[in-house]
């Protein structure tokens, strides 16, 4: 087990190698230079250039943004001068990350909860509703979401505050709802599909036979075996809404990391793009990992090796 | 022998589709005595699989089953029970074998705690003490190093011990009765030998009695003490064992001996019934046999046969056992079945 995490961590690195290669010179090929205030004097451009090391051969460049980010240095910011970009991320990471995390939480339990009070209620007036809502779930876009969130509890009956961070926990429900809105919806429809399957497999039928109550065969079989499929897809989920939410963050003046990914690249702000890139890159693959190891404890059948 | 611990009287069960009402089970009756096994047999399509669904309760939510119809066990009739008292039925004094081992058992709970499952729902036995059960059941069922295996799960094991665990799961309650619900069918023929062997073993020290749902009527003789053959959701045949194979009235009987493969069966020269089994959304008048059957009367056609008495034990639902009926020569195998029935009854005669 733990020869395979440290297989699988040496594997992520060498995979961010990757990225970081496709990532740079893809971002040379990007039209445009970050350099394109019209006050800038060409020998005031030169020596932009020569203090963030833009002047150098490509290959040069490339080589020391290596040897940097393996020290942890991603560079320094164009567009907020002196700004390092690991403090950049530092400072703005966390707050998406703890965003993204209550509305992973909260749209998963729901999930969970409807997705199996669906299957239970399959082909009924219960199934047809959460159906209707889950899908409501997945077509509505999450700012359009926001937007009648904010309208509501922000506007209508003035519940909860509409914007900012950082001062109360009020502040985050109505973001985390509008971000938590689309995996519940997904996650409803996953989990109802596989408990479906799972509740007429042989061993539920077993199960029944035992005399369990149909609560107890949800509980101690249906819900374990459905759960398993589930995870493949909470993984990748809980990646991108811990990295943050370009549009709730811009809905709600979080100021979030999504918030700057999208900014950074207009201006051609490299190693924010580098930064933010990088950062994703690893959490989609510890993620994915993370899914690996709990299929693994769930289902005895998987082996990690 | 008549000691009924169980009577199932005028049973219908009708799924209700999108394309009709397809009616399964047509009036079957029949009883259970104490301590014996009772043989189901037929093609697929016939009735036996929710036969037994219905014994335990556990039909799909489609079926219907008119208010005539008794299961009477214990002195109430279950088609009464309500959801909570079908499960302190179900898996305790009513118990089931499965037919699929290798996909009747939960994948991710470790084999030993699906054993003790049972004891602790019905005997509400803590879990140490119901899988110190589960451990002795396993042995008793011929798990080797139990002690090793309680923890593993279902994946590790071949399908000859899962079904050793399935019918370990049936019996940690000692149910009173067992339904078999072809239970060698997924498995290799040597496995099949030792799983049914096993259950005649268990069967004597439990006394339970054993409903053995099957197609293989090879599996029957060495089995069952009676035997019930249905077909198109009607029983049209039933009698002891000895009686169904050697005295066999009904032409479906006569056609399911026939396609059993025995060591004289010439390579290549397998026999089937010819026809396919009727189409239960819309039953035929008469004997639903009728168009498969070459000995078929003009009367077979217009009205069901009523069951015609062999013997005390034995009865067939036949025009042919009708007085009027013209005397047939059933085919050639059948009738060195029925001299070797002459036979038996003049030694019992003797002795």
């Amino acid at each position: 087990m733990w020869k395979y995490i440290l297989k699988r961590l040496l594997l992520l690195i060498f995979t961010l190698f990757l990225v970081v290669t496709a990532t740079f010179f893809l971002m040379q090929i990007m039209p445009g230079t970050p350099f394109t205030n019209p006050k800038l004097t060409p020998e005031a451009i030169a020596q932009l250039k020569s203090t963030y090391g833009l002047d150098l051969p490509l290959w040069q460049q490339y080589l020391n943004y290596l040897i940097g980010a393996a020290h942890g240095d991603f560079g320094i910011s164009f567009q907020y001068q002196n700004q390092p970009v690991s403090m950049l991320i530092g400072q703005r990471l966390p707050i998406s990350a703890q965003l993204g995390a209550q509305a992973l939480v909260v749209g998963v339990i729901a999930g969970l909860f409807m997705g199996a009070a669906s299957a239970r209620n399959k082909n009924n007036k219960i199934d047809g509703t959460l159906g209707i809502i889950s899908t409501l779930g997945i077509s509505i876009p999450s700012f359009i979401l926001g937007i009648i969130l904010v309208y509501l509890f922000g506007f209508k009956w003035p519940l909860f505050p509409v914007s900012g961070w950082g001062d109360s926990f009020s502040q985050t429900i109505l973001p985390t709802l509008a971000l938590a809105m689309s995996p519940a919806a997904i996650t409803t429809r996953f989990v109802r599909s596989e408990m479906i399957e799972s509740l007429s497999s042989d061993y539920v039928q077993l199960a029944k036979a035992k005399g369990l109550s149909a609560k107890e065969v949800v509980n101690q079989h249906a819900y374990r075996n459905s759960m398993i499929p589930v995870l493949t897809l909470i993984g990748p989920m809980a990646a991108g809404l811990l990295t943050g939410s370009t549009l709730i963050e811009q809905i709600f003046s979080i100021p979030g990391i999504g918030q700057q990914f999208v900014l950074s690249i207009p201006s051609k702000d490299f190693p924010v793009i580098m930064g933010t890139t990088i950062v994703y890159s690893a959490m989609l693959m510890v993620m994915i990992l993370i899914t690996d190891i709990l299929t693994a404890i769930i289902d005895p059948r998987v082996r990690l090796q | 022998m008549s000691n009924p611990i169980l009577k199932v009287e005028n049973l219908h069960v009708n799924f209700n589709t999108y394309a009709g009402t397809v009616q399964a089970i047509r009036d079957v009756s029949f009883d259970l005595n104490k301590g014996e096994t009772l043989a189901i047999v037929g093609e697929s399509g016939s009735g036996k699989s929710v036969t037994t669904k219905t014994l335990m309760g556990l039909n799909a939510k489609n079926a219907l089953i008119p208010d005539n119809s008794r299961l009477i066990f214990k002195d109430r009739n279950l088609l009464d029970l309500k959801e909570e008292e079908w499960q302190s039925v179900r898996g305790n004094e009513i118990a089931m074998i499965f037919q699929d081992p290798m996909t009747s058992l939960d994948p991710t709970m470790r084999i030993g705690m699906q054993i003790a499952e049972p004891l602790m729902k019905h005997r509400k036995m803590k879990k140490v003490a119901a899988l110190a059960r589960a451990l002795e059941l396993m042995k008793g069922v011929g798990i080797p190093n139990a002690e090793e295996h309680i923890n593993d799960y279902p994946h590790q094991w071949s399908g000859g011990m899962r079904q050793r665990a399935v019918i370990a799961i049936a019996l940690a309650v000692d149910p009173e009765i067992l339904i078999a619900d072809e239970p060698t069918t997924a498995l290799d023929v040597t496995i099949q030998a030792q799983i049914l062997k096993l259950m005649k073993e268990l069967q004597k020290d439990t006394g339970s009695s054993i409903i053995f749902i099957t197609h293989d009527l090879g599996v029957v003789a060495g089995m069952a003490n009676r035997v019930a053959v249905m077909y198109a959701g009607k029983i049209v045949e039933y009698g002891t064992v000895d009686e169904i194979f050697f005295n066999p009235q009904h032409p479906y009987t006569w056609g399911l001996l026939n396609s059993m493969p025995t060591t004289d069966t010439k390579v290549g020269s397998l026999v089937a019934i010819p026809g396919t089994p009727p189409d239960l959304l819309d039953p035929p008048t008469g004997d639903a046999f009728a168009s498969r059957n070459e000995y078929a009367l003009a009367i077979d056609l217009k009205e069901e046969p009523p069951f015609f008495r062999v013997s005390d034990t034995h009865y067939a639902a036949t025009w042919l056992l009708d007085e009027r009926a013209p005397k047939v020569t059933p085919p050639v195998q059948i009738q060195r079945r029925w001299e070797r029935w002459r036979e038996i009854q003049g030694q019992e005669a003797q002795s």
